[in-house]
């Protein structure tokens, strides 16, 4: 039987799920093995990661409070990135349109956290954050349009630029650092928790921070731009297909440009939500979001309804691995790396099921005698 | 007061081809995986394998050969999976390279702290390593006043290093094998029509490259005397690879300039206070200049690079012209 | 004769691509040492067909014998080991390799290394085929004629004993055509079996010893060429005349709509499309549009709408001068251009989303505020379901997923719905059967009632006869004549078709494809012919 592979012309969703979800479930397994080999019940160890230690303690809402400052920075990159991944972008700039965003932010916070009343610090806070993400973005998007130039491989380079730039700031002593502690000799980043932070809403012990908040609000807001704007139309057209948004008269280059604009700018405030938050710099501080930001994305297809449940899923993943290290100290917090890792694998090689058919030859045909 | 600045400038130039030999690796093998058309952004979780596992094994059997093999095994593993990912499975390559970084980082650490945990090998334990990791001296060469000790005088790996390179050069240019490999990587649909074997091609050569990767990665760990700590060994030189890779047009010779260059600013971030010391006139300044913007010199140097090379047409670069695409012979 | 087995017999071969069946059991045979010509309309599936010979497809179903002797070729490299060559139509040539490396990655058994004497062995082996080639010139440097000798060479060099050639004179010149025919009689007398696609009917009779004839994907019959004429080549190629009972109403015919004057394009490769071509289309009149595959048709719809630039000559649409607008503006003077490429969705559809947001593609601008408006969409999508029966889940389903013929009622659908007064539709009926295709065409002439200009670029030359009104012939980018459809014949139009007879001047009083009531200014005339004294040839 010889055997060869065809394109499939389309796919059911309920086939794509099933695939999908037998791929993480198989991940899930491998990493079970592994567990076992460790000597660890893995039963165990998955019941305390998916519940981040949630259940049977008693502060189980400082837990739900950390978790959510994972899901924020997170459920928000991804959805920005997916808006340049539409368009066929590959923005792959998240780290450092994330940095240049909390570096802006954190910049309004000292210049005008104690001059202005909070409330007018942290909307001004935002719009640094989106405004130097989004022109860092910008800048990529307007080498491509008008010189070709690869994206993926540019904002690869500016995030390390970006990095580094973050780093000085964090390590020169010099009188005009604010961003350090003046007390210190050694340089370190000094907090500005105190004038300027995001409040919360008390719920109980529970305070929800209003950022999660304006999050959902953000994430409807792109759901209804992408799905019932002009705009939103244009971006859908371009992504599917360049000819005929051409044909129809939109102008390309402008689109793409406008887009990756927002999708930076998106960037920035998740940057300047973290920052506001954390109430202080960090060169830590993005958390890998622009690296698992573009998995997210991809993982949801870009829709921005299913990022918010795969970045929740995921940011489980990810915290709960370092509230099960704590308990299973066998097993290192690194083992979310892994297991989102061949997640992932696991999901590209279901994906090809979802394209492809393999299909056997047939030999011998009508035999008509012509010729 | 005169020997002092020879040996400051002398140990200058030995510190460029110490801390930056890894680059070379890391360059010498994304440029043989970029020529077969994949575009492979896994470099730093690939080095980080072959780091640690060629470390690891290198030291209980106490023979740095074991290690250097065993790092490249490691690394032509992941280079296998990504192939089977990409080629087989036409999964997109940027994806499969990101989630390669995450994993290749995250077995890393798995590995390490968790060895760290019952009994970390330390290098200085294991004679042979430490030995093999000593500075041999070319005779003849390394007797040069000023560049004798600082270029020909250095550890086996980055012998090895340099003729790997100059090999891969070789193999690229003048040799058939070389040649059917750029033909994939320019024009599969080509390759595939005259009866090379596209698939066989793309997976031997993601797998080679992938494999010298991880013996760059080796190097590192060596060049950090085994130390395990919370911050990778590779720290971030994976990415800088990448960078240099574009910077050198795709050619393993010129890699080992770039190497140097690249290495020339990252030494001066190291070691440019102790020159600006013994040269107060001429190099006084440099003591001042920030470490991190000769950190992020190697990427604002290939971004200007990236953009000059889009400006001007394709002519003379050295861009495959199907990095990134997946082959798929039926494709109407 | 000895009872020598065929150098190739395919038996039986299906092929389909998804919904669309390219080749439908097709049987071939090649003899040893004969010059074999496959001819065929565009899509009768001569490509596909041969592309499962050089390995590039599978078929779905058949045999395919080689010598007598049934194989399986499951790669190019297997056709190669076979002895089967092909020279494709697009070049499968590495741009920034020299031309013997592009020879020497499919050389077996050369060694590891590369040493110079490989330019000195491709020039050899060059000269003694008789081409002359610079083996050290890059092939992104080369013109057009000298890659395809670089292709013919290559697979001569591999050692083929059965070689293709897809459509090569279609960038020779008549010296080099002569030449490449005396190359292949020189093979034929080697012992080589050549196999060679072409739609040149001039061709086939010089230099074939039979004929392979498909149509529609079907194989229809061989011939030995000593025994036919280029009028019976034809006829198989395009059918016996079909009565497809199609209406042409008659309406009274208006100033002319869209004038075209003296118009050269240029194609992406940087070759004449369309070559100083004249015509006019009226208000309430079907002008059809006949050629063969890559005559222009293409360049000239989209130079039309505003999509591609054109070289020199003038538009003129209602008086205005329509050259180097945007397409949007082209859209709102009421030109809307529809192209069904063959693979349905390339232009002018989204196909990924559903059929209203497709409707809404060309006017989405227009509704108030930031929104789309999709109530409208969705009921002009109603609309085009019911008046052309579209089968369709809903009206938010994929295009994509559509079949074959709905995908191009829905595209032609909402072209009409945004009410122009010239339609430049191509393939509006391509792969549509016989109902949905009069659904066409009755839209069509209700358009044509309306007063509204058509140009029709089609495959089928029964139905153009019965629905346009005149018919204009492309060849190679150059106008063969216009004709009135209700007094040509179907041969007529083939010979033109291959460029065998040119009508262009038929009548003498006035130069073909200039209205006498004509909208163009003196003023504009003069300027145009003004700029031809400076223009280059």
């Amino acid at each position: 039987m010889r055997f060869h592979v065809v394109k499939r012309d389309n796919c059911p969703l309920w086939k794509k799920l099933c695939l999908y979800l037998a791929a993480v479930a198989a991940a899930l397994v491998l990493g079970g093995l592994v567990l076992l080999a460790l000597g660890v019940d893995p039963l165990a160890y998955y019941g305390r990661m998916f519940t981040m230690g949630m259940v049977g303690n008693k502060i189980a809402y400082k837990t739900f409070e950390n978790y959510l400052k994972v899901f924020v920075p997170l459920a928000l990159t991804s959805v920005a990135l997916s808006l340049a991944f539409k368009m066929r972008f590959w923005n792959i700039g998240g780290e450092g349109q994330f940095i240049m965003g909390a570096i802006a932010a954190a910049t309004v916070a000292f210049q005008a956290g104690p001059v202005l009343p909070q409330t007018v610090t942290l909307i001004l806070m935002c719009l640094a954050g989106m405004a130097a993400a989004g022109l860092y973005g910008a800048l990529v998007a307007v080498l491509k349009v008008k010189f070709g130039t690869n994206e993926t491989l540019m904002t690869l380079m500016l995030n390390y630029v970006a990095l580094y730039f973050l780093a000085f700031l964090g390590e020169t002593k010099a009188p005009w650092n604010f961003y350090l502690d003046p007390a210190s000799v050694r340089p370190i980043f000094v907090s500005f928790a105190k004038t300027v932070s995001f409040p919360k809403i008390p719920m109980g012990r529970f305070g929800l921070n209003v950022c999660v908040i304006l999050t959902f609000l953000i994430g409807a807001l792109v759901f209804v731009y992408l799905r019932y704007t002009k705009q939103g139309y244009e971006i859908a057209v371009v992504g599917d297909s360049a000819g005929t948004a051409h044909y129809a008269g939109m102008k390309v280059n402008t689109i793409v440009l406008r887009t990756v604009f927002l999708s930076a700018c998106l960037i920035g405030l998740a940057a300047a939500f973290k920052v506001g938050t954390a109430g202080i710099l960090s060169t830590a501080i993005t958390d890998d979001v622009g690296w698992t930001g573009i998995i997210v994305a991809w993982l949801s297809q870009m829709n921005t309804a299913v990022i918010f449940l795969v970045s929740a899923l995921i940011g489980m993943l990810r915290y709960g691995s370092t509230v099960a290290a704590a308990t299973f100290s066998r097993v290192d917090s690194s083992f979310a790396n892994m297991l989102q890792g061949a997640i992932l694998f696991l999901v590209l090689s279901a994906d090809f099921y979802t394209r492809f058919r393999i299909v056997p030859v047939q030999k011998g045909g009508k035999d008509n005698g012509n010729g | 007061m005169e020997m002092d600045k020879l040996g400051v400038v002398t140990s200058f130039v030995h510190n460029i081809v110490v801390y930056n030999i890894p680059l070379l690796y890391g360059t010498v093998g994304e440029i043989v995986v970029e020529k077969s058309g994949s575009l492979n952004l896994g470099v730093e979780g690939i080095m980080a394998v072959g780091a640690i596992f060629g470390y690891i094994i290198g030291c209980y059997t106490n023979s740095l050969a074991v290690g250097i093999l065993t790092a490249f095994a490691a690394g032509a593993l992941c280079g296998l999976l990504f192939a089977a990912l990409t080629v087989s499975l036409q999964a997109n390559q940027n994806i499969t390279g990101l989630t390669l970084t995450t994993f290749g980082l995250g077995v890393y650490f798995f590995v390490g702290n968790g060895l760290k945990a019952v009994s970390w090998p330390a290098m200085n334990d294991y004679p042979n390593i430490k030995n093999g990791f000593a500075d041999l001296g070319i005779p003849g060469l390394s007797q040069i006043p000023l560049l004798g000790k600082g270029l020909f005088s250095h550890n086996l790996l980055v012998y090895l290093g340099v003729i790997i390179a100059l090999c891969m050069w070789w193999y690229l240019n003048r040799t058939r094998p070389g040649l059917c490999l750029r033909a994939v990587g320019e024009n599969p649909g080509a390759a595939d029509s005259v009866g090379i074997n596209v698939k066989r091609y793309k997976y031997l050569h993601i797998m080679l490259g992938c494999g010298i990767m991880g013996i760059g990665g080796y190097y590192m760990g060596l060049n950090m005397s085994g130390s395990f700590s919370s911050s990778c060994w590779i720290n971030g030189y994976g990415w800088i690879a990448v960078a240099l890779v574009i910077f050198a047009n795709w050619n393993p010779a010129l890699a080992i300039l770039g190497t140097f260059i690249f290495g020339f600013f990252n030494t001066l971030r190291v070691s440019g206070s102790s020159l600006a010391a013994a040269f107060p006139e001429p190099l006084g300044w440099l003591a001042s200049v920030p470490t991190q913007l000769y950190q992020a010199l190697p990427f604002l140097i290939t971004a200007i690079v990236l953009v000059a090379t889009s400006v001007r047409k394709r002519e003379g670069s050295g861009l495959p012209a199907s990095l990134g695409l997946n082959y798929f012979r039926e494709e109407r | 004769m000895a009872e020598q087995p065929y150098a190739i017999e395919m038996r039986g071969i299906t092929k389909t691509f998804g919904s669309v069946t390219a080749n439908e059991d097709v049987n071939l045979t090649l003899r040893q040492g004969e010059i074999l010509a496959l001819l065929g309309e565009n899509g009768s599936g001569k490509t596909t067909l041969m592309n499962m010979l050089s390995g590039i497809y599978k078929p779905d179903r058949g045999e395919i014998l080689v010598n007598g002797v049934p194989v399986s070729i499951d790669s190019p490299a297997d056709a190669k080991k076979l002895g089967i060559g092909m020279v494709h139509q697009h070049f499968k040539l590495v741009d920034v390799f020299s031309a013997a490396d592009n020879i020497w990655i499919g050389r077996e058994k050369a060694g590891i290394t590369l040493g110079r004497s490989r330019y000195d062995e491709i020039r050899e082996i060059t000269q003694r085929f008789g081409f002359d080639l610079d083996p050290r010139k890059k092939v992104q440097n080369m013109a057009v004629s000298e890659k395809q000798t670089l292709e013919i060479v290559k697979v001569l060099y591999y050692g083929a004993k059965v070689i293709i050639l897809d459509e090569p004179t279609a960038v020779l010149t008549v010296q080099e055509i002569q030449k490449l025919f005396d190359v292949l009689r020189r093979m034929r007398a080697e012992g080589h079996s050549i196999i060679i696609i072409t739609h040149k009917l001039n061709e086939v009779m010089e230099l074939s010893d039979r004929v392979a004839i498909l149509r529609k994907g079907e194989y229809i019959t061989t011939v030995n060429t000593a025994e036919t004429n280029e009028q019976a080549l034809t006829e198989w190629m395009v059918g016996r005349k079909v009565d497809l009972n199609i209406d042409r109403p008659v309406v009274e015919r208006t100033r002319p709509l869209l004038e075209i004057r003296d118009l050269t394009i240029k194609n992406d490769e940087g070759a004449v499309a369309i070559d100083h071509v004249n015509f006019y289309i009226r208000g309430g009149e079907i002008l059809g549009v006949a050629g063969i595959a890559g005559c222009g048709q293409k360049e000239l719809c989209e130079a039309i709408a505003g999509l591609r630039p054109i070289q020199s000559g003038l538009m003129i649409h209602k008086g205005d001068n329509i050259v180097g607008l945007a397409p949007k503006a082209i859209l709102e003077k009421g030109i809307s251009m529809s192209f069904i490429p063959e693979d349905r969705l390339g232009m002018g559809l989204a196909p990924s989303l559903s059929i209203t947001d497709n409707m809404i593609l060309k006017n989405y601008g227009e509704a108030k505020g930031i929104f789309v408006d999709r109530k409208l969409g969705r009921a002009d999508a109603e609309h085009v379901i019911q008046d052309l029966e579209v089968v369709t889940p809903s009206t938010e389903t994929p295009v994509r997923r559509l079949s074959g013929g709905n995908v191009q009622k829905v595209l032609l659908g909402r072209e009409i719905k945004a009410g122009p007064n010239v339609i430049v539709t191509a393939y509006p009926v391509r792969g549509l059967d016989i109902n949905s295709s009069h659904a066409i065409y009755n839209i069509l002439n209700q358009q044509k009632k309306d007063g509204v200009g058509i140009l029709f670029v089609g495959e089928d030359l029964d139905v153009m006869m019965d629905l346009c009104d005149k018919i204009m012939v492309l060849c190679h980018g150059k106008v063969m004549g216009v004709v009135h459809a209700h007094k040509t014949t179907k041969e007529e139009l083939g010979l033109m078709m291959t460029g065998a007879l040119n009508l262009s001047n038929k009548y003498e009083d006035k130069p073909a494809g200039y209205a006498r009531d004509t909208n163009i200014s003196p003023e504009e005339l003069k300027e145009l012919h003004g700029s031809e004294e400076g223009e280059e040839e």
